[in-house]
């Protein structure tokens, strides 16, 4: 699909159409992200928030880096919105709505919230609003393999190691005794 | 279609084994340790400690034969350096987890700890430092600041029965992942700008006409509020005195020096590499960032109970101290190596008087289970070296000659009048005033142990000292005395520069 999607955007006239679907993913993103922190249902926040990240995915196609939108929905999607559900559940968190919820840090929140849109907003528009980005084909993946044994090797030796720190210290904190 | 080719062109990158050595010595007793603790179980318990010094001393020798080589090393291109900066910091990480570890030994063995596992977590936190001590592009400085950083939450919270300590652990990680996110939102701000996550092309691609100003400066005050709560500055600290308070004592001494070096590492690295070219932005934010962390610290010092928070406090102010050269860095080549010369001499003597307080307090709790102010009264009377000891550490954090601390601050003040800038001239002038604030407050402890009588009904016999905690107490209080009487020995180690590397 994505083959398709690069041949028709080398002609330059599918750029009307990615911008369509970027405007029509980003607002349903911005919805997604406003209703999941504005709702009083957890379980809700945490569906909203998979819409959120499904979205960015979506961006990711668009930029044809096939790759990193499937990891998208692997990690995010698949395993951090799923342990979000599973904490929910295992802990005696209230399932329905939470009036309690409704703190007056709200607007303090709120005002907090709209500056640092505005700030970064602004930012990012101020630099970046002229910058055209073409994509002429998507980025095979062996690009990202190749930068992880090659330049990053390091990083990623260490990541595992940070994995198998955090997996022994996260079962003793965790376990009974 | 394309990508097989392109994946059989892959060649597998140039590794200098010697280069990486001290984290392959790491690793490996890193891994030691777990395979014992899975083969040998409980039996285990009583080489642990032992093994994770051992790896710890022996992770030395190649730094020791790296500094001897003396040739500055690069691999991928720049991304990981091997040189006289990063070796000395390798040697602070290394020489300052062996003494947490003498620290940990009776500590962790007596009380309810998961102690096998003790060893791992801090052995790998020590690997995430050496390895942020050579990291030269930010995807490296990322990982290696989780590494050290998620260990270090977990052992926050190892006195798994105790609601202080639970809380301790908690809060640190949640404002330390927090941290993360604005520090990581700020690395996207920077490759987005600069298409690049080395440090070396960074520096060329915010420099002023080359990129677009509102982004760049949003980086780089997002990295630089990333660091800072990690080293703890004001208004950054609010995590650190509940932490050091709860976590166990050893842990909290382990923080408050390894874990801050570590962030002031990557703060050194990417303000001498990465942001050099735009001292516009970055020397304001530091310049603010230094003078609150020293009154802030200080100020709220004065009012505390508890020697652990009051060191945290302390740790804030001494942030600040460290913080100071660096907002005046950017003025011209000369100033800049100096200043990076006076933070790294602050570092390791910070490094050796403060894990030496934490000794003391740790050897005294035995006795109190208490790090409360009123139980260090009278302690002349019953445990006379460790009111010495006490003393002469408190007198070295507050920069009293000829203990070390006074050429750390002396080393500071003189970047900073280096610079012969109004701004450089104003923090010099406001190291000045806090460091007779905090006189006040380590002087009262002082008259505390040495004046007073002790709290009714106390146990005054002399207090005994377990074997490993008096090594430490040797090696810091050693340590202090001769970087103070012999600064020039320190000095030579420490003049290191990190422009050279920058091209």
């Amino acid at each position: 699909m994505t083959g398709a999607l690069a041949a028709a955007a080398a002609d330059g006239d599918l750029l009307v159409a990615q911008n369509v679907f970027f405007v029509a993913i980003a607002a349903v993103m911005v919805f997604s992200a406003f209703r999941c922190v504005t709702t009083r249902n957890v379980v809700h926040a945490a569906l909203w928030l998979v819409l959120v990240l499904a979205g960015a995915a979506a961006q990711f196609i668009l930029l044809g880096s096939e790759f990193v939108a499937v990891t998208q929905v692997l990690v995010y999607v698949g395993a951090i919105v799923v342990l979000f559900l599973f904490g929910i559940m295992l802990t005696r968190a209230s399932m329905g709505d939470d009036e309690t919820a409704s703190g007056e840090k709200r607007v303090m929140a709120a005002v907090v919230a709209v500056l640092l849109g505005l700030v970064t907003g602004g930012a990012l528009i101020e630099s970046f609003s002229d910058t055209r980005l073409v994509i002429n084909e998507p980025q095979p993946t062996s690009l990202v393999s190749d930068a992880i044994f090659s330049q990053y090797i390091i990083a990623f030796e260490a990541v595992s190691v940070l994995l198998l720190a955090a997996l022994i210290g996260a079962i003793v904190v965790a376990r009974k005794d | 279609m394309g990508a097989e080719v392109l994946a059989l062109a892959f060649e597998r990158p140039p590794i200098d084994w010697h280069a990486v050595a001290p984290e392959l010595v790491l690793l490996g007793f890193g891994a030691l340790l777990t395979l014992i603790d899975i083969a040998a179980l409980e039996r285990g318990r009583a080489l642990m400690s032992a093994l994770a010094s051992i790896g710890l001393l022996a992770a030395m020798v190649p730094i020791l034969t790296l500094a001897l080589d003396g040739a500055d090393r690069a691999m991928f291109g720049g991304a990981y350096v091997i040189d006289d900066y990063a070796l000395i910091m390798k040697a602070i990480f290394v020489l300052a987890g062996y003494v947490v570890v003498l620290l940990s030994v009776n500590y962790v063995a007596e009380g309810d700890y998961w102690e096998n596992e003790y060893y791992q977590m801090l052995v790998s936190s020590i690997l995430g430092m050496v390895l942020m001590a050579s990291a030269r592009d930010l995807v490296t400085i990322f990982v290696a600041l989780e590494l050290l950083s998620i260990p270090a939450y977990l052992m926050a919270t190892w006195r798994k029965r105790d609601l202080a300590s639970n809380e301790a652990g908690l809060k640190y990680y949640l404002m330390g992942v927090f941290a993360s996110a604005v520090l990581l939102y700020g690395m996207s701000l920077l490759y987005g700008v600069t298409g690049s996550t080395m440090l070396s092309d960074i520096a060329g691609g915010v420099a002023a006409g080359a990129a677009p100003p509102a982004v760049v400066t949003l980086g780089v005050i997002f990295v630089v509020v990333g660091f800072g709560f990690k080293v703890s500055a004001f208004p950054f600290h609010t995590w650190a005195p509940d932490t050091y308070e709860g976590a166990p004592t050893p842990v909290t001494a382990f923080l408050s020096v390894a874990s801050k070096a570590a962030g002031f590492v990557a703060l050194l690295s990417l303000v001498f590499v990465g942001f050099w070219n735009r001292t516009d932005v970055y020397q304001p934010v530091l310049w603010v960032l230094a003078a609150a962390s020293m009154f802030g610290g200080n100020l709220m010092a004065l009012r505390q109970k508890n020697l652990v928070r009051l060191l945290a406090y302390s740790g804030v102010a001494q942030a600040g101290y460290m913080l100071a050269p660096l907002a005046v860095a950017g003025t011209s080549a000369a100033v800049a190596d100096r200043a990076l010369a006076a933070v790294v001499t602050y570092l390791a003597i910070y490094a050796a008087m403060n894990l030496g307080a934490f000794a003391v307090i740790i050897a005294v709790a035995r006795r109190t289970a208490s790090a409360h102010i009123d139980s260090f009264r009278g302690l002349f009377r019953y445990g006379p070296a460790l009111a010495v000891a006490m003393t002469v550490f408190l007198m070295a954090l507050a920069g009293i000659p000829p203990l070390g601390g006074w050429f750390a601050k002396f080393e500071i003040v003189l970047a900073l009048i280096s610079a012969s800038t109004v701004a450089g001239t104003a923090l010099g002038v406001i190291v000045a005033v806090n460091s007779v604030i905090a006189l006040y407050y380590y002087a009262r402890i002082a008259s505390y142990m040495w004046v007073e009588d002790p709290p009714e009904g106390a146990d005054t016999s002399p207090i005994s000292t377990p074997l490993a905690v008096t090594a430490a107490l040797v090696i810091t209080g050693g340590a202090t005395l001769v970087f103070g009487i012999l600064p020039q020995w320190v000095g030579r180690f420490t003049e290191v520069s990190l422009l050279a590397a920058a091209g």
